[in-house]
């Protein structure tokens, strides 16, 4: 598998893509870190130091209490027994009114910005304040800091990491979507389709279009190459019966009459061939889903009027009888108002077709009916005839391009009409059936979806 | 002076016909064509100077192929109206979509025929785009040798007798007296009488025909209907 070339050329969009996703993961986490990182940091300086306080406060009262007893001497002999005993050492300093120092251990050591102080003023106004170095609580926060940003560092790095291989995953079905569309356009297999997820998430569904749309391009492309490979065969035909006229008249010696006549033979064999072509594009482009329909609301009822009025004249000049819905004595009205949502000149084709059929292979002193009816919500056009009928083993093949069952080879025609009938009604959502019996004749059955029922305004 | 022939001579001036196509071989027949028919026809081969000599000639008519080297003909025609000429264009063009026929309309041709087509088709076009600028004054009736149809009264006479003729007989005799002396084509009698825009690919045009012929000829020992193998019908006087 050449999967090399395509991971390393990712393109800059997913690339792009991917580094924001991971961006923006990656900062989120940070920013969270260290939100987090901060307010611990702060409650645990306040809180230490409020312990301190706390302590302080309950030293300052007590050493209040031994002054108020019993002056300097006893508050000194208290704080020269505690000290003994405490571990940490405290600095005392009773000042007077005066604002004499009066007391104070390690005098030395009294440097206010690096204390905790307690202060406690007395009735005779004179001031008890302790001290608390703030040194083994300053080195205690910063290696508490010093930790907490080391593990903040982790974190951001975990976060990008993480964010990373997040993208990656998250990415991965997309990246699997386009490895395998590219492969397509390299290959041009439209053929191949993407496999899909069963997460049930937004890629399975872009996979599931992306292949829905690969089967409309490979119907267009199969049908077009279709017309092609028919097209160049069935021209062939008429071509050489082209050339063939003209290099007869070309090689007899010259002869206006004859010559004419060629050259009659030639313009109508053209007209054939062009006929052909249109027809042939006409079925192909219906089949493929590529036939343009100028579809509106349109009467069931006009169109094959005005299709059963072309034949009339026709019909009665071989002596077929051409029966139309608005020859009926008692005609279904809400037949005759039916609505398809349809491409009116297509539908005329349509109905042109069947009947151009019907009055052709039914001989003179014969019907043709033609009827409109609702049926479970769907328009249905019948045109029957009183013909030869179909050999029940001809049937599924008159619907195939250029077949002429052994009946219709003495008529003229290409063998198209019935084809493009059931193209351009399947291309309109709806179906062609047939009914046949040999000896008696055959019914065509088009149904299309109907959209309901109603007056158009008259045109 | 050039003589005219029976397709304009109601117009009582020389028709100007301008045509821009490249091919040579289409542009040889159809300026052939024009000429027997009476046209001063101008042709030349690509879109630039197609909008030189149409901008430089007050033309009566232009005949314009879509697919042409330096201007394309849609963009010629839009260049044209643009100029605020008005000459009637019939477009040429190989594509056969209802879509490329609904652009070249819009872009302000007057009709559109799609390749190949039959000359007695374009001829027809051409005339009916002159008649509709000239605004002639529509005759009150018509004639061909003894034949003779009136558009009021809707009466057929010829030398004398009454002809009884249903509608669409009508509709066709009409067409083709007032397009006589050139050929009409099946495709241009069934968008006429029965307003088809496809062919259908039917004998109804020959039935028709047939029994217009019975009874506007049959009884005459001059027959004026006549056939003209591969190409059409054409009353000729």
């Amino acid at each position: 598998m050449s999967s090399g070339p395509d991971s390393t050329r990712q393109p800059l969009l997913a690339r792009a893509f991917g580094l924001r996703l991971a961006l923006w993961y990656a900062a989120l986490f940070v920013i969270g870190a260290l939100v987090i990182a901060v307010v611990t940091y702060a409650l645990i300086a306040i809180s230490i130091s409020q312990r301190d306080q706390q302590v302080l406060q309950e030293k300052v009262a007590q050493y209040a209490a031994a002054y108020r007893r019993g002056g300097l001497d006893v508050l000194a002999a208290t704080v020269r027994t505690e000290q003994q005993v405490a571990p940490e050492r405290l600095f005392v300093r009773v000042v007077d009114r005066g604002l004499d120092v009066l007391v104070l251990s390690s005098p030395e050591g009294w440097v206010e910005s690096r204390l905790e102080t307690a202060t406690a003023q007395l009735e005779d106004g004179t001031i008890v304040q302790v001290g608390k170095s703030t040194d083994s609580r300053d080195d205690l926060l910063v290696r508490f800091g010093t930790a907490l940003a080391l593990v903040t560092l982790l974190i951001v790095a975990i976060a990008l990491t993480g964010g990373w291989l997040v993208t990656q995953s998250a990415q991965y079905p997309i990246r699997r979507l386009a490895l395998a569309v590219r492969h397509i356009i390299r290959t041009g297999r439209t053929d191949e389709r993407v496999e899909i997820g069963n997460s049930g998430d937004a890629v399975d569904d872009l996979t599931r279009l992306f292949n829905a749309m690969l089967d409309r391009i490979e119907g267009l492309v199969t049908g077009m190459r279709g017309a092609l490979d028919n097209v160049s065969h069935d021209l062939r035909t008429p071509l050489a019966r082209l050339r063939g006229s003209a290099e007869m008249a070309l090689a007899a010696p010259p002869d206006p009459r004859r010559d004419r006549e060629a050259l009659a033979d030639c313009v109508e064999e053209v007209d054939r061939v062009l006929v052909m072509l249109d027809t042939l594009m006409d079925i192909s482009e219906a089949e493929s889903g590529a036939l343009q329909l100028r579809r509106e609301p349109t009467r069931l009822a006009e169109v094959v009027g005005r299709a059963v009025d072309l034949y009339r004249d026709v019909a009665e000049a071989k002596g077929v009888t051409l029966a139309a819905p608005e020859d009926a004595q008692a005609p279904d009205d809400r037949a005759r108002d039916v609505i398809v949502d349809a491409d009116r000149t297509r539908l005329e084709q349509v109905a042109a077709n069947l009947i151009d059929n019907a009055v052709k292979y039914t001989p003179p002193g014969g019907r043709v009916e033609v009827t409109l009816s609702r049926e479970h919500g769907r328009a249905v056009l019948r045109v029957s005839d009183t013909g030869p009928g179909i050999p029940p083993g001809e049937v599924p093949r008159i619907w195939e391009r250029l077949f002429r069952g052994d009946a219709s080879r003495a008529e003229r025609g290409l063998g198209l009409g019935l084809s493009l009938v059931k193209a351009i009604v399947e291309a309109h959502g709806g179906s062609v059936d047939v009914s046949s019996t040999v000896g008696s004749g055959s019914t065509f059955i088009v149904s299309l979806p109907s959209s309901g029922e109603g007056n158009l305004s008259p045109l | 002076m050039r003589s005219i022939a029976v397709g304009t001579s109601r117009y009582h001036h020389i028709v100007r016909a301008l045509l821009v196509e490249d091919d040579a071989t289409i542009a040889d027949f159809v300026t052939r064509g024009l000429r027997e028919a009476g046209f001063v026809v101008d042709h030349v081969a690509d879109g630039d100077a197609g909008l030189s000599a149409a901008v430089g000639t007050p033309y009566d008519v232009a005949i314009v192929d879509v697919m042409l080297p330096k201007r394309d003909g849609l963009a010629l025609i839009d260049d044209v109206r643009r100029r605020g000429i008005a000459t009637p264009v019939l477009i040429l063009s190989a594509r056969r979509s209802v879509d490329d026929r609904v652009r070249g309309l819009q872009t302000g041709g007057d009709d559109y025929l799609t390749k190949p087509f039959s000359f007695a088709e374009l001829l027809a076009r051409v005339q009916a785009l002159v008649r509709r600028a000239s605004r002639t004054a529509e005759p009150t009736s018509l004639s061909v040798h003894d034949l003779t149809l009136d558009l009021l009264s809707r009466q057929v006479t010829r030398g004398g007798h009454a002809i009884d003729l249903r509608p669409r007989e009508f509709a066709l005799l009409e067409y083709l007296m007032r397009n006589q002396g050139r050929v009409v084509s099946k495709t241009m009698i069934l968008s006429q009488v029965w307003k088809y825009s496809f062919d259908p690919q039917t004998n109804v045009v020959d039935v028709l025909v047939s029994r217009l012929r019975e009874k506007i000829d049959k009884p005459f020992d001059k027959k004026l209907l006549q056939t003209v193998r591969g190409v059409g019908y054409v009353l000729r006087p």
